[in-house]
C-alpha cells in the first residue's frame, strides 16, 4: 500500500489509526510518506479534501473500520460533490470475519456507495497494489471524485505483488465537435453575452484560456461560488458571482444577457433558482466534461462534453480573425453602470465595523499571495462577495454540500501544500466549534494559519432565514461558545477577541506577523444580515436586495 | 421527487458490468441516487460478469443523459440504447393468433403453452386483449433483444 501510495507521488496523507488499519500503519514509518495525525477522521478528510483542491493532486486521507470510516462520511460527501479527487483508505476486519457483524464492523462500501466515485473492497492480497493504483487513476480522470478503499486486515498482512500492474492510458477527450464551431458563432454574433465559469475551470487548469477566450471577445465574466479565483477578480472583464447571495447585477446581467457560455459548472440551485425563470433570454453553450451534467437543469443551445482548457482552447482557433477585445462594447458599459450602486455601498461599509472592514484588513495584511478558506454560512458569502481573488485557485470553500466544520481541516491540507502562502480561514462561530479540536494537530505541525471567526452568537445564516421566512421565531439558532483567547492560549497558540470600537486593521497585522496559529475572535452584530439574496426556488425578479426589517 | 413520468416514452438502457454484488449495489443505488424513472429491471448473466437491462419512462434526451451517467460508473463496460422484449408463457383459450396479429407479437405454441414475445407494450396489448381468457400467464423480461432479433 504504501510503495502504491509513492509510485502515485503521494508525500502527504491525513488519517488516524485504529485497529483494523494497524498493518498498514505499522509499515508507514518505512516511507517517505508524511503522516498527518488529526483529532477526527471527518478532518483528515477535509485535510486531504483542501490538499487536493490547492494542488490539483489527489489528496489521501486514512481511518481504520467502523467509527473510523463512518466519521469519514462527510468529508468524501464534501469531496464528491465538489469533484475534488480524493482516495480514502479504510481498514476493515479481516476477511474471515466480514459479514458478522464483528467488532468495528461496518460496511463502509455500502453507506458510501451514493457520494463515492467508485469504492473497492480488496479480497485478494494480489489485487492490492493494482487497484490502489487504479483508485488513483479513477479519482482524477475526467470530472474527479473521491474512491473509497476498504482493506481487510489480513489481507494488509499478507504478502502482495504488483500484479503486473501497468498504469492505464489516459485518453485525452476529444477536442474537436461540430458544437465548437457553433459555440464560437454564437459567441460572435451575440450583443449581451456572459461567460459563466466553474470549478471545472480550476479543475482542468484552464484559467488561461479562460481569460484569453474572454479578452479575444471582450465578453464580461461571472462565475460559480466554486468558479472564484478561476478569473482575476481586478481584471476589467470581471463581474462577480450570482446565485442566491451573488451580486444583484450579475443576478440581473444573467436576466438580460442573450448568450451564456456556461464551462465547467453544473447549474447549481444556488446559481439558478427557479430554473424555469433562469436567464429567459439566453441561448445556453453548456460545456461540461460530465456529460450527464448537459441538459440536467437547463436545456442547452449547443452542449459539448469536453474538458474546459480543451473546449476553450479549440473554440479560440475558431476566433482567430477577431479583433482582440473589441467585441460587446455597449454591453460592457451597461454592466459597468449597473455595478456603480455596489460599488458606493461597498466604499461606505468599509468605515463600519463588521465583515467587510475585517475583510478588507484581511486582504491587505496577507497579500497578493493569500489563500482563502471559508466555512459554510454567511461569512462565507460575505468573504466570497467582499475578498478580492487576483491569484489562480486561491479560494477554496465546500460550495456543493456547504459543510460547516469544513475550513479549519481544509486549511491544515492547503498550508502542507503551500507552507509560504498565507492561509486565512474565516469561518462563523458555529462552524469553527465543529472541528475546532484540529488546533492541536495545527500547533503539532506548526502551521502557519490565521483564523478569524465572525462570532455573531448564531448560526447566522439560519437566523436570517428565520428572521425572513419564520417570522424571526429564532428556533435553537443562538448559539455559545468558548473564550477563544483561553482556548487557543490552551492549545499553546495566539490568540484576540476584537469588538466594535477595537482597531481591526493592528489585529489583523498583529495575527498575520506571529509565527505559527494565531486566532481572531471578531464580535459583529448578532442580526447583521447577507444581501442580497434571492429566496430558495425564486428568481431575480423576487431578490431582496436590503434590510426590510 | 423522480422525473415525471411520461407514460410513453419507454427507453431501454442495457448495461453490462462486472464486480459483481458491489457493482450491482453501485447501479441500483445510482438508478435510485439520481432518481432514475425505472419502469423495469431486469437482471441476467453475461459472460463473467452481469447484464441489467433497465427500462427507463422518460424523454429519449433523458435516457441519453441518465446512460452517460451509467456508463461513467467505473465497473460498467458498456451501457446504451437497447431495444427490448418480454417473453410470457400463456395458458389461454381464446384466439390468441389473431390478438397476437393484432398486437404486433410473435406468438407459437408449445404444448399447453402459447410462447409470445414482442416489445412490452406490445406485449401489454396482447394481454389486455385476451383478458380474462387467459388462465395463467408468465412474463419474462424485459431483456434486450439479440442482435438480429429472436
Amino acid at each position: 500500500m504504501c510503495e502504491a501510495l509513492l509510485d502515485e507521488g503521494v508525500e502527504h496523507l491525513f488519517g488516524y489509526p485504529g485497529g483494523a488499519i494497524m498493518p498498514f500503519y505499522d509499515a508507514l514509518p518505512d516511507y517517505p510518506l508524511r503522516h498527518v495525525l488529526t483529532r477526527h477522521e471527518q478532518a483528515a478528510a477535509h485535510a486531504a479534501d483542501g490538499y487536493a483542491r490547492a494542488t490539483g493532486r489527489v489528496g489521501v486521507c486514512v481511518a481504520t473500520s467502523g467509527p473510523g470510516a463512518t466519521n469519514l462520511v462527510t468529508g468524501l460527501a464534501t469531496a464528491q460533490m465538489d469533484s475534488v479527487p480524493l482516495v480514502a483508505i479504510t481498514g476493515q476486519v479481516g476477511r474471515p470475519a466480514l459479514g458478522k457483524d464483528s467488532f468495528q464492523e461496518t460496511n463502509v462500501m455500502g453507506m458510501t456507495l451514493p457520494f463515492t466515485k467508485h469504492s473497492f473492497l480488496v479480497e485478494d492480497p494480489d489485487e492490492l497494489y493494482p487497484t490502489m493504483r487504479r483508485a488513483f487513476e479513477i479519482a482524477r480522470s475526467g470530472r474527479p471524485g473521491p474512491v473509497l478503499i476498504d482493506v481487510p486486515k489480513d489481507v494488509q498482512f499478507a504478502a502482495c505483488n504488483d500484479n503486473g500492474y501497468r498504469r492505464l492510458k489516459e485518453v485525452p477527450s476529444p477536442v474537436e465537435s461540430p458544437g465548437l464551431e457553433r459555440a464560437a458563432m454564437l459567441l460572435r454574433s451575440a450583443k449581451r453575452p456572459l461567460i459563466l465559469a466553474g470549478h471545472g475551470v480550476t479543475l482542468g487548469g484552464a484559467e488561461m484560456e479562460l481569460r484569453l477566450l474572454a479578452e479575444r471577445t471582450g465578453i464580461p465574466v461571472v462565475t460559480t461560488l466554486l468558479g472564484i479565483s478561476a478569473f482575476p477578480d481586478d481584471h476589467p472583464l470581471y463581474l462577480g458571482w450570482p446565485g442566491m447571495h451573488g451580486q444583484a447585477s450579475v443576478n440581473r446581467a444573467i436576466d438580460r444577457s442573450d448568450l451564456l457560455f456556461a464551462v465547467g459548472m453544473r447549474f447549481d440551485d444556488r446559481i439558478t433558482g427557479a430554473a424555469h425563470k433562469f436567464a429567459p433570454n439566453a441561448k445556453v453553450i453548456h460545456i461540461d466534461i460530465d456529460p450527464s451534467e448537459l441538459g440536467k437543469v437547463i436545456k442547452p443551445t449547443i452542449s459539448i462534453a469536453a474538458d474546459a482548457k480543451a473546449a476553450m482552447h479549440s473554440i479560440l482557433g475558431h476566433l482567430d480573425d477577431v479583433p482582440e477585445g473589441e467585441g460587446c462594447a455597449r454591453w460592457r458599459e451597461e454592466l459597468g453602470r449597473s455595478q456603480e450602486p455596489e460599488r458606493r455601498r461597498k466604499e461606505s461599509a468599509r468605515d463600519e465595523y463588521g465583515p467587510i472592514q475585517v475583510m478588507e484588513a484581511i486582504k491587505r495584511a496577507a497579500g497578493p499571495n493569500l489563500r482563502l478558506v471559508t466555512d459554510v454560512g454567511q461569512h462565507q458569502m460575505w468573504a466570497a462577495q467582499f475578498f478580492e481573488f487576483t491569484k489562480a485557485n486561491s479560494h477554496i470553500t465546500s460550495g456543493g454540500l456547504g459543510t460547516m466544520g469544513f475550513a479549519l481541516p481544509a486549511a491544515m491540507g492547503v498550508a502542507f501544500a503551500y507552507p509560504e502562502d498565507p492561509v486565512w480561514v474565516i469561518a462563523g462561530d458555529g462552524g469553527i466549534q465543529m472541528n475546532l479540536q484540529e488546533l492541536a494537530t495545527i500547533r503539532d505541525f506548526g502551521l502557519n494559519i490565521k483564523v478569524a471567526v465572525l462570532n455573531n452568537g448564531y448560526l447566522g445564516m439560519v437566523r436570517q432565514w428565520q428572521q425572513f421566512f419564520h417570522n424571526r421565531r429564532y428556533s435553537e439558532t443562538s448559539i455559545t461558545g468558548p473564550d477563544y483567547e483561553q482556548l487557543t492560549a490552551s492549545y499553546g497558540l495566539a490568540g484576540k477577541t476584537v469588538r466594535e470600537g477595537d482597531d481591526v486593521e493592528a489585529a489583523v497585522r498583529w495575527a498575520q506577523e506571529q509565527d505559527g496559529c494565531t486566532f481572531l475572535d471578531f464580535h459583529i452584530d448578532p442580526e447583521a444580515n447577507v444581501y442580497p439574496m434571492i429566496p430558495s426556488g425564486m428568481s431575480v425578479n423576487e431578490m431582496i436586495e436590503e434590510d426590510r426589517a | 421527487m423522480p422525473e415525471a413520468s411520461t407514460g410513453v416514452a419507454l427507453n431501454t438502457v442495457e448495461v453490462r458490468f462486472t464486480g459483481g454484488m458491489l457493482a450491482l449495489n453501485r447501479l441500483l443505488m445510482t438508478l435510485q441516487n439520481k432518481r432514475m424513472p425505472v419502469a423495469g429491471f431486469t437482471l441476467g448473466r453475461d459472460g463473467g460478469g452481469l447484464r441489467a437491462t433497465i427500462v427507463l419512462d422518460c424523454p429519449p434526451e433523458s435516457a441519453l443523459r441518465y446512460t452517460a451517467l451509467i456508463s461513467a460508473l467505473a465497473d460498467v463496460t458498456e451501457a446504451g440504447p437497447a431495444e427490448t422484449i418480454e417473453i410470457a408463457l400463456v395458458e389461454t383459450s381464446a384466439d390468441w393468433r389473431t390478438v397476437a396479429e393484432q398486437s404486433g407479437v410473435q406468438a407459437r405454441e408449445d404444448g399447453k403453452l402459447v410462447v409470445a414475445s414482442g416489445g412490452p407494450e406490445k406485449m401489454d396489448d396482447f394481454l389486455a386483449t385476451l383478458g380474462e381468457d387467459v388462465e395463467d400467464v408468465v412474463r419474462l423480461g424485459p431483456v434486450a433483444r439479440p442482435e438480429g432479433g429472436v
